[in-house]
């Protein structure tokens, strides 16, 4: 039993400051008015405490977080907290940015709210990740620099690199080296690309052949146990595996939990609440309602038909496709119901990535047996020498 | 209150135990009358779970669940954590209920979930779902017919073999925990069957007997029925007369028909001693 766990993806705006080519949400200009948060809060305390849980994850993202400034964050973190302490709940914040909008402004509230950590992204060659005007190499250079800066000022960042062609085509040692020696971070992680949102022409680029990214993601595995693993890189969500296949306690990423629909909503600037940041940007129609509308979140989501199937979803998959028979069920699930949606139209069916997970699931494996044989070696070897030849001891 | 629901039978012995320490199995509207001695209500309905969920009377070791996983809405008060009764969720129909298992996994984030099923054709489905959602598994072998045995195979070498098998899985689990040496007590204590431990009741308050309706006849004495069984069983010189198995069956496999035939239970209990035999040989060497 590990107790529940509730998150909130929440969208404070829309709006974004940067131009990437892969992107799939709306960009409209609509921000989270102050005004509106304490009825927000109220909405969430009010669905913790119905459902009986005491700490809520706030992820926050946007769009782009970071355009609503420092103040407008100190300000809905001292709301929001203040609100939860009164009712014995608790926040916890996280935040997402593109970092491109950061400054030494920005210390104090991630420092104080996010407990001195943000998450980021990039990816490795950067070709999608552009600002307005410099297109992606400007990106690249000027989100460096920010990060050099956040990292200056003690800030810890953990980084999400999407795969797209060219990383798969600069292999995986190169991509390895570009986040661990050329930016110098021991926190990254990898996602699979989808083409989420209404179809646009650059999106067809992003699909990958599973073959190639399977291979990739092998490699990789490869380069970060012989390098990385020892000397404390984490690499999602290698790590995670790797964690759960020795026994020790793993956050697995959502794609990956038994059902997500249990865990988290995301809920944009205007209200509107649905299962992911992926879903509340880029799909109304599975829109589950509006928290500033409806009075109660939680009979919202009981009685959302949009939300049903996301609750029935691993319920159908086991039922109708290969999942019972895959050894890693225990560890998928199906896969995650957006990937499936923007390849199949439609949420119920697995994973289009599901022989590309097998592949990293089966590395995870065996790499988890190599780590707990070698620790039965060396504790057998430590008892020898400790207890003295003959000592019963198992281990 | 609170008991786990793994390894129940482990510490248990096969001395008959004072009246006080069995555990009954009442239906909720017999749960007045139990006072302080233990007892586990079956419960039928969503506004019996809500009802010992939110006001566990002293004495309550779990709930026994039965006929509620096809209801979504049922659940919700056991996914609260006001209390940690635990639940023995019982599915009647395993091969065809076993997709309904995923509305327990935001149960067992709150309190101990075990699953309960008969081996019935197609069960190893919920068998394989419930380990992948790590929920233990009691599974009730009776007497199984010739292709139960052929899943109870597939099954056993899963429990044995299978590495992503994390969870226990009953009665494989104190099988092979006997094999290794363990004291385990027989299959029906592991199994919870065993009515000098685990007294089920009708609703009429009346006692029954293991898999069988109706009350047992008088002469039968409930603390002394698997001991008295098992030797009318050698006495009647049936096959447990030489069975090998017999000290950790004692006749489970017999009743109600003393007729059946184990040559299939042998067989799978062959195959979980020659893991044992495996274990304790690695176990040797790593000494």
């Amino acid at each position: 039993m590990s107790g529940r766990v509730f998150s909130v993806i929440l969208l404070p705006t829309s709006e974004c400051n940067v131009a990437c080519d892969y992107c799939f949400e709306h960009k409209e200009p609509h921000r989270l008015s102050p005004a509106l948060l304490p009825l927000l809060t109220r909405r969430l305390l009010d669905h913790l405490q119905n459902e009986g849980i005491t700490e809520c994850e706030i992820y926050w993202q946007g769009g782009e977080a970071m355009l609503m400034g420092p103040e407008w964050f100190a300000n809905a973190g001292a709301v929001m907290d203040q609100a939860a302490l009164e009712r014995g709940r608790r926040f916890i914040h996280y935040l997402q940015t593109n970092l491109i909008r950061y400054s030494a402004a920005w210390n104090n509230v991630i420092h104080q709210m996010f407990n001195g950590a943000v998450g980021t992204s990039m990816d490795y060659p950067n070709v999608h990740r552009k600002l307005f005007r410099g297109g992606s190499e400007a990106y690249t250079k000027l989100w460096t620099k920010r990060l050099g800066e956040a990292r200056g000022a003690g800030i810890k960042i953990g980084v999400i690199a999407v795969l797209h062609q060219a990383s798969l085509e600069a292999g995986a040692e190169r991509f390895y080296r570009y986040f661990t020696e050329d930016l110098g971070l021991d926190d990254f992680q990898v996602n699979t690309p989808f083409a989420g949102g209404p179809a646009k022409k650059a999106e067809s680029g992003f699909q990958l052949d599973s073959g190639e990214l399977a291979r990739f993601l092998g490699e990789l595995f490869d380069v970060w146990m012989q390098r990385g693993y020892d000397s404390g890189v984490s690499l999602g969500p290698f790590d995670a595996l790797i964690y759960h296949f020795i026994g020790r306690p793993a956050r697995l990423p959502c794609i990956w939990k038994e059902n997500c629909s249990n865990q988290f909503i995301s809920v944009d600037a205007k209200g509107s609440v649905a299962q992911c940041d992926c879903w509340v940007t880029s799909y109304p129609e599975y829109f589950f309602g509006n928290i500033f509308r409806e009075p109660d979140l939680t009979r919202m989501l009981k009685t959302s038909r949009a939300r049903r199937d996301f609750v029935e979803r691993p319920k159908h998959l086991v039922e109708n496709e290969d999942c019972l028979s895959c050894r890693y069920l225990s560890i998928c699930h199906g896969g995650c119901p957006v990937r499936t949606y923007s390849a199949r139209g439609t949420i119920m069916a697995k994973d289009p990535y599901c022989e590309v997970y097998k592949v990293v699931f089966a590395r995870a494996e065996r790499y988890g047996q190599r780590i707990l044989r070698r620790r039965v070696a060396v504790d057998g070897h430590r008892s020898t020498m400790t207890n003295g030849p003959g000592a019963a001891h198992c281990t | 209150m609170d008991q786990s629901l793994v390894g129940v039978g482990s510490t248990r012995g096969c001395v008959p135990p004072e009246p006080d320490q069995r555990i009954a199995f009442v239906p909720s509207d017999l749960v007045m009358e139990q006072g302080d001695r233990p007892f586990v209500v079956i419960v039928r309905s969503r506004e019996e779970l809500g009802q010992w969920l939110s006001h566990p009377p002293a004495g309550l070791q779990r709930l026994e669940v039965n006929g509620l996983l096809a209801d979504p809405d049922a659940w919700e008060p056991a996914t609260q954590s006001s209390s940690n009764v635990p639940l023995d969720v019982f599915l009647a129909s395993p091969g065809l209920q076993f997709s309904d298992l995923y509305r327990l996994v935001e149960v067992c984030a709150v309190r101990d979930v075990r699953v309960s099923m008969p081996a019935s054709p197609g069960f190893l489905r919920a068998l394989k779902l419930a380990v992948a959602l790590r929920l233990p598994v009691r599974l009730l072998p009776g007497q199984p017919a010739p292709e139960v045995c052929a899943e109870l195979t597939e099954a056993v070498t899963f429990y044995l073999r299978d590495p992503m098998v994390e969870t226990p899985m009953e009665f494989f689990h104190s099988v092979m925990a006997f094999m290794c040496g363990g004291d385990t007590g027989s299959l029906w204590t592991i199994l919870e069957e065993d009515p000098a431990l685990f007294l089920r009741q009708d609703p009429e308050g009346r006692s029954r007997l293991p898999r069988v309706s109706g009350s047992p006849s008088p002469e039968v004495s409930l603390p002394t029925f698997v001991e008295t069984r098992f030797k009318q069983l050698v006495e009647q010189d049936t096959e447990c007369t030489t069975c090998p198995w017999r000290q950790i069956c004692q006749g489970y496999f017999k009743w109600p028909d003393p007729s059946y035939d184990c040559r299939e239970i042998k067989q799978l209990f062959s195959i979980i001693k020659a893991a044992a035999d495996e274990v304790r040989q690695e176990l040797a060497y790593q000494d």
